[in-house]
């Protein structure tokens, strides 16, 4: 694994600039922090935060996406504000009736979009959306996931009302974001996916609230072990 | 030098429920070393050495020491350090504090302006407001001094900010309050399934289990509490917070909590207020002196601190309560000379078979007149009694009774606070002299003392009824409450023994007395509501918690009317005084950055604000900015300049209809607008007021792209998706103002930058004219690329996905160096475009613009069926005009207008200035103003007034200033 910076490629997460000790590795032709200094599964258990903004997603809205969707193969959930995750750690957002968006897996590379190029777009009534580009790509694991939230965000996001596969479409630190409980193999994590424009606020503001927990940055490649 | 006075010796446990004797910590009083222990107050810790005077009152300055030894009165109020008001019978002492008094002049024991208080009679009720209001303006004169006299603490103005956060947290039953009431509710509610949130103000559980004396052997509270403490603590299904204060009641159970430096934001489904009650004083002369406190005061710092409180003690009740308190201190090693009972008959055999045993003397139908002072009126040092002939009155007989200390009980105020901020209504009943509470909303229940429950089986039957209420609601419990009857009555009705001498105080944070109250009636201030704006009373720290019954009960008195009909004055948040920081929390400001930001900052440029965005005014040192904005502006005229258009906002439209949406949107016609092409829009709203514009490029039949501005696209986008719920358009709306990342590449050899990039668009003037759109690679980059001309030079303005907004700006700036390209910032962009005579909607228009006004009447279609704000623009056009933005110069050397400075004629104000720079291209200073239509024809002179009054005179001109002809924008 070579070890790069970000600005070495055209892609590149609004972010970076808050990943000082970052070493990165090229993901979907931009580049990924995949270790910090200090990385530790421990960390990743107790309080952890990534940006996954240069991994690949994609979206759709009309009364058309769901079927085009469902014809590429993927499956969809069946109530607006629910998430599916696929074979390969896709995940499926259902964000109204006829929005839906496709995150690809941390582990694969670019899959589900290659899939869904495969399939051409149905001429009428279903449009792809920006949101590689209108959205910076958050996670956050560890055992206090919804107490860090709390500190941010005036939804209850504990296990029991916000269980894996939920979506949350509001207002993270007065950002709009859209908060998704799922899991990365068999460890509870949210995505935010929120303003990329907004995306070092949002950063900041996440360190701020997971600062009482001992909360700090991680790589990819540190979930990944750890989750593994 | 100072010394440290002698600590007196501690009572041995159970007293001392919240210190550890093994751990003595050194403070400083007043410059003074005293010594207290862990989980000392500041105020228990002083007092157990002896030291009672810590204030001096708001308006006499009379000395104060605590009275609640809870944080409900203000006698407490000191300064810790850079804090004023901390309350010193709540703040917890730590080692090395440095603690000083306040609002005194010379020293705290010797205050210069106690002297006020014998001219009391000189400053009744409402003399502030009844005597420096004439002659005019006199009041700024007085204002200093009277602040400073009647100051509380000095503020630290280098206070560094703190740590201060909230928390939402979410629960089934929110507890307010860990008494019995509370516990026994918590404990229900738990125990059934319930989430439950138990918040205690206290650094203990158990509320007034903690302190008070409940059965004459004083054995049945302690262990109660522990019973139901370690209940709680067993239980998985309850959260405990110590230390906090549920500072208010909001719509549907949203509870503010505060703990340390956060606020919980608390949603529950149900609330159980157990509040308690607030004891209260008895009204007679002398009644604030040190040594004076109530009954339950004397408790908390024998019961919680250990503390022995005096030597010699009388204890005035109108209730029980004072027996046993009795009881307590003659346990304790405190004589008590005797216990007056201002009943005449009613207390329990039991307790007055107790209290007689231990030696006591008990006078009944009696009351304290008057308190002895010492000198200064530092301590009380005896009571004048007399007994009761009626209510209010005395014998003309006086026995004194000499002590250093004096409980008082005449009764309970329920903590109604929160719930009458739900709404709850308060009425008193005459029988029991108490206030009670009703007409609670749903989902909102109450238990306990602050229910009018006093004794313990009953109040924890209560608890456990509220509970029950609450299960229902959640639909964890079929089961129902149980009757409860409580026939204890501890108010005494009338404990108000007003004096001729006066301070009798009603009210101890405003020093009012009972004839304070009276007079304001007097005067015409019959309400209750216009006594508390007129007297204070009731506005001081402790928000009415002891002076609202005597007030209310004086006013009846004195109106003839109820105690109910007068009532009590409107309680809202917060319950306790809060920190600005604790509202604020963690600042929640979210801003925006472009992908190019630290492009800009890497080149010095001046930032500003642009809506939540930063954007580069330009780029130069600070104080370089009218040097900077010409320089870059001659650069762009000249050469070639990349300005940041990421902010810009981008909306796309798509679907079968989006050209006719397109149309009903805009004020131009989109219907045969070509694909390829970009056209002005102009949004009016249904008043026919210009509120934004932006390019729309045609991408496809069914596609279009529109940019807006960066303040207005927001609302832009809202308002499209509002008509679109009406028209029902067969379309797609989204904004992507953040998805996309846009220079605009300007000057005479823009297209040759462009050029040398790796790009498949077709550059040349042919295949991609002015006014073009044309999408592509620039360097291996998709780019949608707009040939427009804002700042008036052949220009491209370059959208791209805003991964690629950094890579972008580097891109190009690396590529411009061969033909010296610079950036350039807002600020000379505003100027560029002024000097071409575009209009920045919300700069030159404001919220009463008109197309007409504008000169873009070429912007609107009136051919087409339908724009919004069609039929307004309509009528608007019909009428006579009466102003006009207009451009106009001024020579270089001339005195420059800035934005809003005003157009006269004559003696009307005609008009303002909406834009105004130096133009180094026109040589001369230009700018658009808004004039009467008389004035606005081309050679019209406009007398602009500017900074220092002074007048200029600018000449009307037409627009734009610079290359009429549009030559060199459409290369």
């Amino acid at each position: 694994m070579s070890v790069m910076m970000p600005d070495v490629f055209k892609k590149r997460s609004l972010a970076y600039r808050q990943l000082a000790d970052a070493e990165y590795t090229e993901r979907s032709e931009g580049a990924i922090a995949y270790r910090m200094k200090g990385d530790s599964s421990a960390q990743v258990a107790r309080a952890s935060l990534l940006d996954l903004s240069v991994v690949s997603r994609t979206g759709f809205r009309g009364i058309n996406a769901e079927k085009y969707l469902q014809q590429a193969g993927l499956t969809v959930p069946a109530q607006p504000n629910q998430a599916y995750m696929g074979s390969e750690g896709e995940l499926i957002l259902r964000l109204s009736q006829k929005e839906f968006w496709v995150l690809d897996g941390l582990t694969t590379q670019d899959d589900i979009l290659d899939k869904l190029s495969q399939h051409a777009l149905p001429s009428y009534a279903c449009y792809s959306l920006f949101c590689q580009d209108s959205h910076a790509w958050f996670m956050l694991t560890g055992h206090h996931l919804a107490d860090i939230m709390a500190k941010v965000c005036g939804v209850d996001l504990r296990d029991d009302a916000f269980p894996i596969g939920s979506i949350a479409q509001t207002s993270v630190a007065r950002v709009n974001a859209i908060v998704v409980s799922h899991q990365v193999n068999s460890t509870p994590v949210f995505s935010l996916l929120s303003d990329a424009a907004s995306a070092e606020y949002l950063w900041e503001a996440l360190l701020d609230a997971m600062q009482e927990f001992d909360g700090a940055v991680v790589g990819l490649s540190t979930l990944i072990d750890t989750v593994d | 030098m100072s010394i440290t006075p002698h600590p007196r010796p501690r009572l041995k446990a159970p007293m001392g429920l919240l210190v550890d004797l093994n751990k003595p910590l050194d403070f400083k009083f007043e410059g003074m070393t005293y010594q207290g222990f862990e989980g000392d107050t500041i105020a228990s810790a002083l007092i157990g050495c002896d030291r009672w005077l810590m204030s001096r009152s708001f308006k006499y300055h009379r000395p104060r020491a605590p009275l609640t030894m809870a944080g409900q009165d203000a006698n407490s109020l000191v300064q810790l350090g850079g804090e004023p008001n901390v309350l010193a019978d709540r703040q917890i002492l730590v080692s090395g504090m440095q603690v000083e008094g306040q609002n005194y002049n010379g020293t705290l024991d010797n205050d210069k302006d106690a002297i006020l208080g014998l001219f009391s009679r000189f400053m009744p009720v409402g003399f502030y407001y009844r005597t420096f209001f004439r002659p005019l303006g006199i009041w700024d004169k007085w204002e200093k001094f009277l602040r400073r006299k009647a100051g509380l603490g000095k503020l630290d103005l280098n206070f560094k900010p703190e740590y201060y956060d909230k928390k939402y947290v979410f629960h089934d039953v929110l507890v307010v309050g860990s008494g019995p009431a509370g516990l026994a509710a918590a404990l229900k509610a738990a125990n059934a399934g319930a989430q439950v949130l138990l918040v205690e103000e206290q650094a203990i559980l158990g509320g007034s289990l903690s302190y008070n004396r409940f059965d004459v052997e004083g054995l049945k509270a302690d262990s109660l509490r522990a019973e139901l403490v370690a209940k709680v603590e067993a239980s998985e299904n309850i959260e405990v917070l110590l230390n906090a204060v549920c500072n208010a009641w909001f719509t549907d159970n949203y509870l503010p909590v505060i703990q340390g430096k956060r606020m919980y934001k608390v949603r529950a489904k149900e609330c159980i207020v157990a509040s308690g009650a607030y004891e209260q004083h008895v009204v007679f002369r002398n009644n604030d002196l040190p040594g004076i406190l109530m009954s339950s005061a004397l408790s908390r710092l024998m019961k919680l601190y250990a503390v022995k409180p005096g030597r010699c003690a009388v204890v005035l009740t109108g209730n029980d309560d004072g027996y046993l308190t009795a009881l307590t201190m003659s346990e304790q090693g405190v004589d008590v000379a005797a216990v007056i009972d201002m009943r005449a008959e009613g207390v329990a055999p039991e307790i007055d078979s107790a209290v007689k045993a231990r030696g006591i003397h008990v006078k009944r139908g009696y009351t304290v007149y008057e308190a002895l002072a010492t000198r200064g009126n530092k301590h009380i040092c005896g009571v004048d009694i007399r007994e009761i002939t009626a209510p209010g009155e005395v014998s003309a007989s006086a026995e004194i009774i000499d002590c250093d200390l004096l409980c008082m009980s005449a009764g309970y105020m329920p903590a109604y606070q929160l719930l009458c901020q739900a709404g709850a209504q308060l009425r008193y009943d005459d029988a029991a002299a108490e206030f009670s509470l009703s007409n609670m909303p749903e989902h909102l229940h109450i238990a306990g003392s602050v229910n009018g429950i006093h004794t313990l089986a009953a109040v924890m039957s209560d608890g456990e009824n509220a509970a029950i209420s609450a299960l229902n609601n959640l639909g964890l419990s079929e089961e129902l409450s149980a009757e409860i009857k409580c026939m204890s009555q501890p108010n005494y009705p009338w404990p108000i023994f007003s004096h001729p001498k006066g301070k009798d105080f009603v009210d101890y944070d405003e020093d009012l007395q009972a004839k304070d109250i009276v007079n304001a009636t007097r005067l015409g201030y019959r309400d209750v509501q216009l006594v508390k704006r007129f007297s204070t009373v009731g506005m001081g720290p402790s928000q009415g918690r002891h002076s609202a019954l005597p007030t209310a009960r004086l006013v009846a008195s004195s109106t003839s009317r109820t105690v109910t009909e007068t009532g009590v004055t409107t309680a809202r948040p917060p319950f306790v005084p809060e920190k600005l920081a604790h509202l604020a929390g963690r600042i929640f400001d979210p801003y925006r950055r472009t992908a190019m930001h630290y492009r800009h900052l890497d080149l010095g440029a001046k930032m500003v604000p642009a809506g939540n965005w930063q954007r580069p005014a330009f780029y130069g040192a600070d104080g370089d900015r009218d040097r900077s904005i010409q320089l870059e502006s001659q650069h762009v005229r000249n050469k070639v300049g990349l300005i940041d258009v990421s902010t810009l906002g981008g909306i796309e439209v798509r679907g079968p209809d989006a050209a006719e949406f397109m149309n009903r949107i805009y004020t131009f016609a989109f219907l045969k607008q070509p694909v390829g092409k970009t056209r002005y829009a102009v949004l009016t709203n249904e008043h026919g007021v210009v509120i934004d514009d932006g390019v729309a490029c045609r991408i496809s039949d069914n596609h279009f792209y529109v940019t807006a501005t960066t303040s207005g696209v927001d609302v832009v986008y809202r308002d499209m998706m509002k008509w679109n719920a009406q028209w029902r358009l067969d379309i797609d709306i989204a904004n992507v103002t953040s998805a996309f990342s846009a220079v605009n590449l300007a000057g005479p050899n823009s297209r040759k930058v462009l050029e040398s990039l790796d790009t498949d668009i077709d550059l040349s003037s042919e295949a991609f004219p002015y006014l073009a759109y044309r999408e592509g690679t620039v360097a291996g980059i998709p780019a949608r690329l707009l040939r427009v001309g804002f700042v008036g030079e052949l220009g491209y303005e370059i959208h791209v996905p805003s991964r690629y907004g950094e890579a972008l700006w580097d891109i190009v700036m690396k590529a411009g160096n061969a033909f010296d390209i610079k950036p350039f910032g807002v600020d000379t962009q505003r100027l560029l475009r002024l000097e071409k005579g575009h209009i920045i909607v919300s700069q030159d228009t404001d919220g009463m613009s008109h197309p007409g006004e504008l000169s873009l009447t070429w912007a609107v279609n009136r051919k087409k069926p339908f724009f919004v704000g069609c039929r307004s623009v309509d009528i608007l056009m019909a009428q006579p005009q009466t102003r006009k933005l207009v451009g106009f110069k001024l020579p270089k050397a001339s005195g420059k207008p800035e934005e809003g400075h005003l157009v006269i004629n004559g003696d009307k104000v005609c008009g303002n200035v909406t834009s105004c720079e130096y133009s180094p291209t026109v040589g001369a200073i230009i700018g658009m103003a808004y004039t009467g239509i008389d004035e606005s024809e081309p050679g019209s002179r406009l007398a602009i007034r500017i900074d220092g009054g002074q007048m200029v005179n600018a000449t009307v001109v037409e627009l734009p200033f610079f290359d009429a002809k549009n030559q060199r924008q459409e290369l």
